[in-house]
């Protein structure tokens, strides 16, 4: 017999900040990131959500996917609006968390003061940016996040171009320079990874960040269902870190146990095909490139894990029968 | 209580009367000072407030946006500069209908670079939708400060308070700063009905489609034009529990035959009250303060200047390419009226440039005087500039 | 009319009118309960991954129960199969197959330890009869079904004991008495059951008259005649046909004396033997065999059928062999061998199709034998089954379940020519008691739920531990003798290790992880088992197909699907 579906949805044995029926594209991971970011956070928060993908999918009036208290001003207030948010909740005397939310685009780019501002003030604020390496819902467009050689519609390959010139804002070490009490950077192949940072985040006093690594099917080019593959590969390689700041020194890391080279992620991705045209020159030095860059991190974090860590990027991903795999 | 206060001091004191919750701003000249004695009456401990020192005006006014969101009595100000950088903000507060104060000590706008008084930066933001209530004197700033945090929580329309720059924030005058037992007696406490909260969550800022956006607006619109009974309401009451009143809509003095009529918002009617006082051979002229510039009384212009032959009306802005903006608006509100005044719209004062009091019969003179055109920057001196740029 | 609030905002959770769903355009998740290989492969019928299942959540009885629900012999099994369940175990793919076969004979020697009750009921007392022919594996399964299915089984064996060729022809280096004895005699203690021993068809039972007397007939006799063997007509006068050779071994312990010994054939039988040989002091053991050894390029229809450990044992042991190649000529000093002439030889498939063999000219080689042992298999002895046989080898059966053109009468394992394990004859026990079931019952089969069986692709590895299989201690070749059992328990610990390691192809592991990686919040999960037995629900109202779930499932239990 077929279960009651809205009594069965009311008794899931977590807490739903984000309900379905938004109009994410299939295989969002930015979706994906932020159901589970809800779900360490649970209800007693209140959100102020940066314009973007986000923001635009869950809430076209009269509807909204938000089971929590949520705000949308501008593209470039977000750490502005929840700062306002922390000092009515001081001047009230009341312990609801305010969480702040962007993509990348609004983080790295047009918001990026107002972080800065946020963050040097001490907010009691976890911010969460959601990277899916471009300005995604205006139509793919390049950001600071958008990594080296990525193609995007202003920075597309060509006869005189490989995609984008600069590199991707290390925006953990400025991040690191605020020398808040904890941020970190995860990943949505690594759900229970996940949702440890935000519990953590959640409970410490003063500011704290995450990035998410969220794939974008779209943007990115790849199958709906690669989402969590392309994520995966991204730590795998060392190009997209799991590290654990802590009033800026790095405190933890995810180790990856067994390294794979960043052609098995760039090669998933269509934004990246132009890296693999036969006969270009050009393509195998940006692949030398990317390699350059994914060594760079794994030696500058420490990522190479020696011995079988039970959270390293194998361990961390182990399922158990039964789950409670966190 | 009666003190000698300089203005920003003043408001500063209204303001905490108030028991703002949250207090966030940028400092720019000549709105320093009110942010200043604020921060000391914080660190004084005479106000219990969240104070949030932002990075920009952007931020000022986003974070006050958000606090108001969450339920508290928020209030900022700015100038100038600060105002257009904000100015994103504002349109998004006023479109959320989120109840807030904003002081505006209204200076000139950039390029060239100016820190005296003109009014080209509230006008700037005049379609953003919030309430703009312009202060004519130190008294009134107090006054018209507090007023303002009842008219924005009873209308949810965020409320702009504006007073020039220098000329009234940074003025010594005699104020009666009203009693804590009073203002706490006539001003309720902060309710927001919409606010965030956790026990009955609600998602505020959605994208509205074209379905449904003209009804949001229009609704705004509406709720604008119902203020107008709100603010003058609000000032009778005030007038009630202090004694004094700040002038409604408008206010009209002045011989009630006079045929000329001057119409101007700001320290600029002080002027010329004291003008007229001074040289009352200059000839009768009605003088009409108007105090609210949005939502814009129209109907209360038309009856204020019924039976007037001329009006002069004063602009401390101007819209290149176009005129005065008061003096435009003016002129819309009186198109079609049978026997309307004929309009004489003079831009004065722009980035501080003094305006004496001898204006006043300038002005009067200046209503039969062929060679002045029915628009004219008054105090232009054409000569310190290069013939082709005249 | 929607009517606009105030600001223009929004209730919480209104978003659930809008029904995603519809944006499905490739294909909805599916439960699909496929098979696991290793359940596929298994000739009788175990259901490995359900067992293992048990073992994961620390329930070694409760595994014994599931695995004994189709083999009754898993000590024995887990001791003699050549388990193709581990060779078509999909984690082969990734860092080595599954170690069933020495977690099986864990299960069996641990129930054998702790005496662990048979799911099984004495059958009412007018319950039918069915006779069986044979107590070796395939009469003993058949027997064993027969009370699981509430039948009354009555066995006639011929030997004095029971066993069949378990007794006879599988030395106790591979299978040790004591757990043979063990288990088969758990298995006939079981109420209901009736053993008669030296009992012989076609001498002290006849064929027609158990026909007549029992419900069901069910025979099981193996293959006790030996196919004939020449050379061109050359036969030696010491002709030691290779399983009569074990058989005398067993029973008595002793070889003829040779020095060297040629044995001819392939199979579990012929290595059995060489070893033994070799064992008994014979200086040199050859094994020639037309089929090849395990290699890179070795077509698997061509590989020689040894159980794998066997021959690698063989080989430790210094037996040598001679694949693709044949005995083309005796070389006899009156009666007496003194030599083999062999030649290479390879099967091959001629015009028609049917593969012949091709003896190579040229390649004649001679070397020095006093004993050849010709072990190329054996047929079904006639006695007692004229009727039946009608001169041919083997009875033939018309289906899987073993029906013989005479009403309610059943051939199993070695005897049907188409099997050749005892778990193979173990799985006809099984059919064959499940088809008499609904004969006298007189009721409709149900339908066989044909399951697809899960490839390794389908499988998403990253979410299993790395690690490489168990090995089985084995005895040093120094100290192999006649008695002790070369390969040795892999004990508790490993066991259950092992069993951590099965990957349960096409079955939920209810690891949470389509719960938790669905971006639409469209897996629910559930406190009841959901109709595909699972305690998850796809809300197919707001699935937008993305496959997500499908891609990261560990198991393949989720599949895309077309839209009905």
């Amino acid at each position: 017999m077929a279960p009651d579906m809205n009594k069965l949805r009311d008794e899931q044995p977590r807490f739903c900040g984000l309900e379905s029926g938004h109009r994410a594209c299939q295989g969002c991971g930015e979706a994906l990131a932020a159901r589970l970011v809800m779900e360490g956070a649970g209800p007693d928060v209140m959100v102020a959500n940066a314009t973007g993908c986000l923001e635009v999918f869950t809430t076209a009036w009269p509807q909204s996917s938000w089971q929590v208290p949520w705000m949308h001003s501008l593209f470039e207030n977000a750490p502005a609006i929840a700062s306002g948010m922390d000092a009515a909740m001081k001047a009230k005397g009341k312990n609801t968390k305010v969480l702040a939310f962007g993509g990348d685009g609004s983080t790295y780019d047009i918001g990026f003061q107002a972080l800065s501002g946020m963050l040097e003030r001490h907010h009691n604020i976890l911010y969460v940016c959601y990277d899916n390496e471009a300005y995604m819902n205006t139509g793919i467009q390049r950001s600071s996040s958008t990594p080296h050689a990525a193609a995007t519609t202003t920075s597309p390959a060509g006869k005189e171009s490989m995609g984008k010139r600069h590199l991707k804002k290390d925006m953990l070490s400025i991040i690191a320079a605020h020398h808040i009490p904890f941020a970190a950077s995860a990943s949505v192949a690594y759900p229970a990874d996940l949702q440890r940072k935000v519990r953590y985040a959640m409970g410490i006093e003063g500011p704290t960040f995450l990035v998410v690594h969220s794939p974008c099917p779209l943007g990115w080019k790849h199958d709906s269902a690669a989402t969590i593959e392309v994520a995966r590969r991204a730590v795998e390689c060392g190009l997209f870190p799991l590290v654990e700041l802590e009033r800026g020194t790095v405190a933890n890391v995810m180790p990856i146990r067994n390294r794979r080279p960043v052609v098995d992620y760039l090669s998933l991705q269509g934004r990246f095909g132009h890296l693999f045209k036969a006969g270009d020159p050009r393509a195998e030095e940006e692949r030398d490139h990317l390699q350059a860059l994914a060594d760079y991190n794994i030696e500058t974090y420490g990522l190479s894990g020696q011995t079988d860590d039970n959270l390293d990027t194998t361990g961390a991903g182990i399922v158990r029968r039964g789950g409670g795999g966190a | 209580m009666r003190e000698a206060l300089e203005g920003s001091q003043a408001v500063a004191k209204a303001v905490s009367l108030c028991k703002p919750d949250v207090v966030s701003a940028y400092p720019i000249t000549p709105q320093t000072h009110i942010v200043e004695n604020l921060s000391k009456l914080v660190a004084d401990g005479d106000l219990h407030t969240e104070f949030v020192s932002v990075e920009s005006e952007f931020s000022a006014a986003s974070v006050v946006l958000g606090a108001a969101a969450a339920g508290a009595r928020a209030y900022t100000a700015s100038s100038s500069q600060g105002v257009l950088l904000m100015a994103e903000v504002l349109f998004n507060a006023a479109g959320m209908r989120i109840p807030l104060v904003m002081t505006v000590a209204n200076r000139a706008v950039s390029a060239p670079l100016s820190i005296w008084n003109d009014h080209a930066d509230s006008m700037a933001v005049r379609d953003s939708g919030w309430i703009q209530i312009h202060c004519e004197n130190n008294q009134e700033a107090v006054d018209s400060s507090i007023q303002a945090f009842r008219i924005t929580q009873e209308t949810e329309i965020p409320v702009m308070v504006c007073m020039d720059g220098f000329i009234l924030t940074h003025t010594m005058e005699v104020i009666d700063i009203p009693e804590q037992a009073m203002v706490d007696a006539w001003l309720p406490a902060f309710h927001f009905s919409r606010s965030l909260d956790p026990a009955s969550p609600k998602s505020i800022g959605t994208l509205v489609t074209p379905e449904f956006f003209t009804e949001v607006r229009h609704s705004h619109h509406e709720a604008m034009r119902k203020s107008l009974s709100v603010i003058q309401d609000t000032d009778a009451s005030w007038e009630k529990a202090s004694g004094r009143a700040c002038g409604g809509l408008l206010t009209v003095e002045g011989e009630t035959d006079a045929k000329i009529g001057i119409i101007a918002m700001g320290s600029t009617v002080g002027t010329l009250r004291e003008g007229h006082h001074r040289h009352p051979e200059s000839g009768a002229a009605k003088l009409i303060k108007l105090r609210t510039f949005r939502p814009f009384p129209a109907e209360a212009i038309r009856q204020a200047v019924a039976g007037l032959d001329h009006l002069i009306v004063i602009d401390r802005a101007l819209s290149p390419g176009l005129g005065g903006i008061l003096g435009s608006e003016v002129a819309a509100t009186l198109c079609g009226v049978e026997n309307a005044p004929k309009l004489h719209n003079h831009v004065l004062g722009l980035g501080g440039r003094d305006i004496p009091e001898t204006i006043y019969a300038d002005l009067l003179a200046s209503v039969e005087d062929p060679d002045i055109p029915a628009f004219s920057i008054f105090d232009n001196q054409p000569n310190k500039l290069a013939p082709e740029d005249r | 009319m929607t009517q606009l609030t105030r600001g223009a905002f929004a209730l919480p959770g209104t978003s659930l009118d809008f029904k995603t769903g519809n944006w499905r355009s490739t294909g909805k998740p599916v439960h699909v309960h496929a098979a696991a290989p290793c359940h596929s492969a298994c000739p009788a019928g175990e259901d490995q991954q359900a067992w293992l299942a048990y073992m994961q959540q620390g329930q070694a009885e409760a595994a014994w129960r599931e695995l004994v629900a189709a083999n009754p012999l898993p000590a024995i099994t887990g001791r003699v199969c050549p388990h193709p369940c581990e060779t078509a175990c999909n984690r082969s793919t990734t860092d080595g197959a599954l170690a069933i076969h020495n977690i099986e004979r864990w299960l069996g020697d641990e129930a054998i330890k702790h005496n662990w009750a048979y799911p099984v009921a004495a059958p009412a007392d007018d319950a039918p009869e069915v006779a069986i022919i044979g107590a070796g594996p395939g009469g003993l399964s058949a027997a064993y079904h027969c009370l699981r299915n509430g039948l009354k089984p009555v066995i006639f064996e011929a030997s004095p004991e029971a066993g069949g060729l378990l007794r006879s022809a599988i030395p106790a280096t591979r299978l040790p008495r004591d757990v043979l004895d063990a288990e088969v005699s758990r298995l006939l203690a079981l109420e209901g059951l009736t053993l008669h021993s030296s009992k012989r068809l076609g001498r002290d039972v006849y064929l027609d008259q158990l026909q007549k007397q029992y419900a069901a007939v069910i025979l099981s006799p193996g293959c006790q005649a030996a196919w004939d063997w020449d050379v061109r007509g050359a036969v030696p006068g010491d002709l030691h046909e290779g399983l009569h050779l074990l058989k005398e071994f067993m029973d008595h312990g002793a070889f003829p004396e040779a020095k060297n010994v040629v044995v001819h054939g392939g199979g579990n039988t012929a290595i059995d033997i060489c070893r033994l040989l070799k064992r008994s002091g014979a200086m040199r053991v050859t094994l020639v065999t037309a089929s090849g050894l395990p290699g890179p390029d070795t077509d698997p229809a061509d590989l020689i059928n040894v159980v794998p450990r066997e021959l690698t044992e063989a080989l430790e042991e210094g037996i040598e062999i001679i694949d693709h190649a044949t005995i083309n000529r005796l070389i006899l000093r009156g009666s007496q061998t003194t030599g083999v002439e062999i030649a290479s030889l390879r099967k091959i498939r001629g015009v028609d199709g049917r593969k012949r063999r091709v003896t190579f000219e040229g390649t004649e080689r001679i070397i020095e034998a006093d004993m050849v042992v010709p072990c190329i298999g054996e047929k079904v002895d006639p006695e007692g089954l004229e009727s039946l046989m009608n001169g041919r080898a083997y009875l033939a059966p018309t289906d899987d379940a073993g029906h013989l053109a005479n009403a309610h009468t059943y051939a199993l394992g070695d005897a049907r020519g188409d099997r050749g394990t005892v778990a193979g004859a173990i799985g006809d026990g099984l059919k064959a008691v499940a088809a008499i079931a609904v004969d006298l019952a007189a009721v409709q089969s149900a339908a066989q739920e044909i399951r697809p069986e899960l490839p390794a692709e389908k499988l998403n590895p990253v979410y299993f531990e790395v690690s490489s299989r168990t090995l089985a201690p084995t005895l040093p070749v120094a100290e192999r003798d006649f008695e002790t059992e070369i390969e040795g328990d892999i004990g508790r610990t490993a066991a259950m290790a092992e069993a951590a390691r099965c990957m349960s192809c096409g079955n939920c592991l209810a690891c949470d992880n389509c719960w938790t990686l669905c971006p639409d919040n469209a897996v629910l999960k559930t406190q009841a088992v959901t109709a595909d037995g699972s305690h998850y629900v796809f809300d197919l109202d707001y699935c937008k197909g993305c496959g997500i779930c499908a891609a990261e499932c560990p198991s393949g239990f989720i599949q895309m699907a077309a839209e009905d």
